[in-house]
């Protein structure tokens, strides 16, 4: 009887979830099996470290490993940090307060590829920002501000478009701590500080754990912004697989691949943990 | 010098007056409740006395001190909220100790603390527990242990029992009232429930509209309610516009109403020819007596165990009486009388 009623269940649970982990461990069974020797479109397949090997021992996979990871955790970090006080500035209505919402998630239907020319619009030698510096004689003459290797531009428009997916999430979250919850703690002497440490943030930190990994990731593996506005002497782990794939060589890029989908699983563990550990609010 | 003087208090919320030139004070060790209907102004009034609100007019004292400016973490008060506000990441114990980790407390002091209050409050049993994982009666102790942690100077309650069963209401009430009396707290009190407020208080505040209609011992307030709102509001009385004809003997005045001729005893005697007075169903007598005897038709009757709630059509008005052991139907012809001192002038209507 039992063992019927879970066949039932796992039949009528086919089409649906059956279809997505299907689609799902089919994409990571073929770049896995790529990235050892599987699947070889121009040679012998078989079982082989040497696209791993070669791969890992380049400068230049080191550096996008660097690049994508700086680029994944800045963004995280920067969005979330930027969203907090937002989310708390606007966690009760005040006259005027739904128009500062819409205006702050305004970005959320804006694309990412139109945000990062119309910010390339800005930027670029002979952008807005340009014009207007050496309008006021700030700057002499216009700057080259696109390729700065430090990608502050990238960040910014990471930040600009994720920022407001951080604040739906954050504004949810700090929304549903109760005034009574607050006004206890500040009635037993919690400041405003503490009353952010003790009390918000380890109520709201499942949203913030969520907002930063779901950002890592998507920052991550960012191939869009990268190649519009992104520094061209750097180059991303999603540029560095196109480039292979480019070229036909479907198992270096696989094992790009595998590092990439293996960095966000660390990157989203390490995040959520630290954010756990760092705002989990326990007095012990 | 009074605990807690709040003096002249105006609070407005843009055109709306919650509370209108409250003046008041609680001695030191005093429970005072402030009773009054939803939206009277009570919570608010609490607020204010807690730092959570600023008043618009006026001025709070505790222990003396002018805090009204002064922010909630900055008094010396400790809040029992209607919802309890435990922090639900928190176990018990942390719960407790949260107040004794922002005053900085050595962890010693705070552990003796900690079992002190535990002990007082009785729950030793759950402070690894999350609240989630608690009764109602348990959290309402646990936010109850929480507040006297701190060893507040002043207690406010505002409506703590409201989410409880009615038996455990009565348990908790008993609990609540014996702890602020064994830690010699000032408490200040906010219901809306009468029978809370003459079990627990030392005083009564009753409000209305944001002003205060009376204030007095339980019994005082109970007995001689000086309003009509009082009366109605705290045992239901029956209020009748009366006229005065006169006074039939010494404290003894003759007055008519919808019921009849009434004789009301009063020391101080009627404020006004036209004057509302008010009696309390509990006080109607079966049977006829020398004064104010009055012939009924039960309209509707309902047992309450230790009494019988009957509403009756008397004279040309319905009034409600409560008698022991009533075996009178609905249809019946009863009489019942009341006593001239159970009888009282209210003040005349504005």
């Amino acid at each position: 009887m039992r063992l019927g009623r879970t066949a039932t269940i796992l039949l009528l649970l086919t089409p649906g979830i059956g279809l997505i982990v299907f689609f799902i461990g089919a994409v990571i069974y073929i770049a896995i099996a790529q990235s050892f020797g599987y699947y070889n479109l121009l040679g012998e397949s078989g079982y082989s470290l040497e696209f791993w090997e070669t791969l890992t021992g380049r400068k230049a996979y080191a550096r996008s490993v660097r690049y994508s990871l700086y680029v994944g955790f800045w963004s995280a970090i920067l969005s979330v940090a930027l969203a907090y006080p937002l989310a708390l500035w606007l966690r009760k209505p005040f006259t005027g307060s739904l128009t500062v919402s819409a205006i702050l998630k305004a970005p959320l239907l804006v694309h990412g590829i139109v945000a990062a020319f119309l910010f390339l619009n800005v930027i670029s030698f002979h952008g807005i920002l340009n014009q207007f510096m050496v309008w006021t004689g700030i700057f002499d003459e216009p700057r080259r501000l696109q390729n700065d290797d430090n990608a502050i531009g990238l960040l910014f428009l990471q930040v600009w478009k994720n920022m407001p997916f951080a604040l739906l999430l954050l504004t949810g979250a700090v929304q549903a701590i109760s005034d009574d919850v607050l006004h206890a703690a500040q009635d037993l002497g919690a400041g405003a500080w503490a009353r952010f440490r003790k009390v918000i943030a380890p109520l709201s930190v499942s949203a913030m754990q969520a907002a930063l990994i779901i950002i890592f990731i998507g920052a991550l593996a960012d191939f869009t912004f990268q190649t519009t506005i992104g520094p061209t002497n750097r180059q991303s782990l999603a540029q560095y697989m196109t480039f292979f794939k480019e070229r036909g060589r479907w198992n270096d890029a696989a094992v790009v691949g595998v590092t990439l989908m293996a960095l966000s699983l660390v990157g989203a563990i390490v995040l959520a943990a630290a954010a756990r550990l760092i705002f989990r609010g326990r007095l012990r | 010098m009074p605990a807690i003087s709040i003096i002249d208090v105006v609070m407005r919320f843009d055109r709306f007056t919650a509370v209108d030139h409250v003046s008041l004070d609680v001695e030191e060790g005093e429970f005072v409740t402030l009773l009054g209907p939803s939206g009277c102004g009570k919570t608010t009034l609490l607020k204010l006395v807690s730092g959570f609100l600023q008043p618009t007019e006026g001025r709070i004292e505790i222990e003396g001190r002018n805090v009204t400016g002064v922010p909630p973490e900055a008094r010396n008060t400790a809040m029992c909220f209607q919802s309890y506000a435990l922090f639900p990441h928190l176990t018990v114990a942390e719960n407790i100790a949260f107040g004794l980790r922002q005053k900085r407390l050595p962890a010693a002091e705070r552990r003796d603390r900690l079992a002190d209050v535990t002990g007082q409050v009785d729950l030793g049993d759950h402070l690894p527990k999350l609240p989630n994982q608690l009764s109602g009666g348990q959290q309402q102790r646990v936010a109850l242990g929480r507040a006297l942690a701190v060893r507040p100077y002043v207690i406010l309650f505002d409506e703590p029992l409201s989410n409880l069963d009615a038996k455990l209401r009565e348990q908790v009430r008993y609990e609540i009232r014996k702890i602020t009396r064994d830690f010699g707290l000032t408490a200040i009190y906010v219901t809306h429930d009468q029978s809370e407020a003459l079990a627990m208080s030392d005083r009564i505040f009753v409000m209305n509209g944001g002003r205060l209609e009376q204030s007095g011992a339980p019994e005082e307030i109970y007995r001689h309610p000086r309003t009509r709102f009082v009366a109605d509001f705290i045992g239901s009385a029956n209020v009748l516009d009366a006229e005065v004809v006169g006074e039939i003997g010494p404290n003894l005045w003759q007055v008519t109403t919808a019921l009849g001729p009434l004789a009301v005893s009063s020391e101080t005697g009627p404020a006004a020819r036209r004057i509302p007075v008010a009696w309390r169903p509990e006080t109607a007598r079966d049977g006829a007596a020398a004064h104010n005897t009055v012939e009924a038709v039960v309209r509707h009757r309902s047992f309450q165990g230790h009494f019988t709630d009957l509403i009756v059509d008397a004279g040309t008005t319905t009034q409600r009486l409560q008698l022991p052991r009533s075996a009178a139907r609905e249809g019946a012809q009863i009489t019942f009388s009341i006593a001239p001192e159970d009888i009282a002038f209210l003040e005349p209507d504005a």
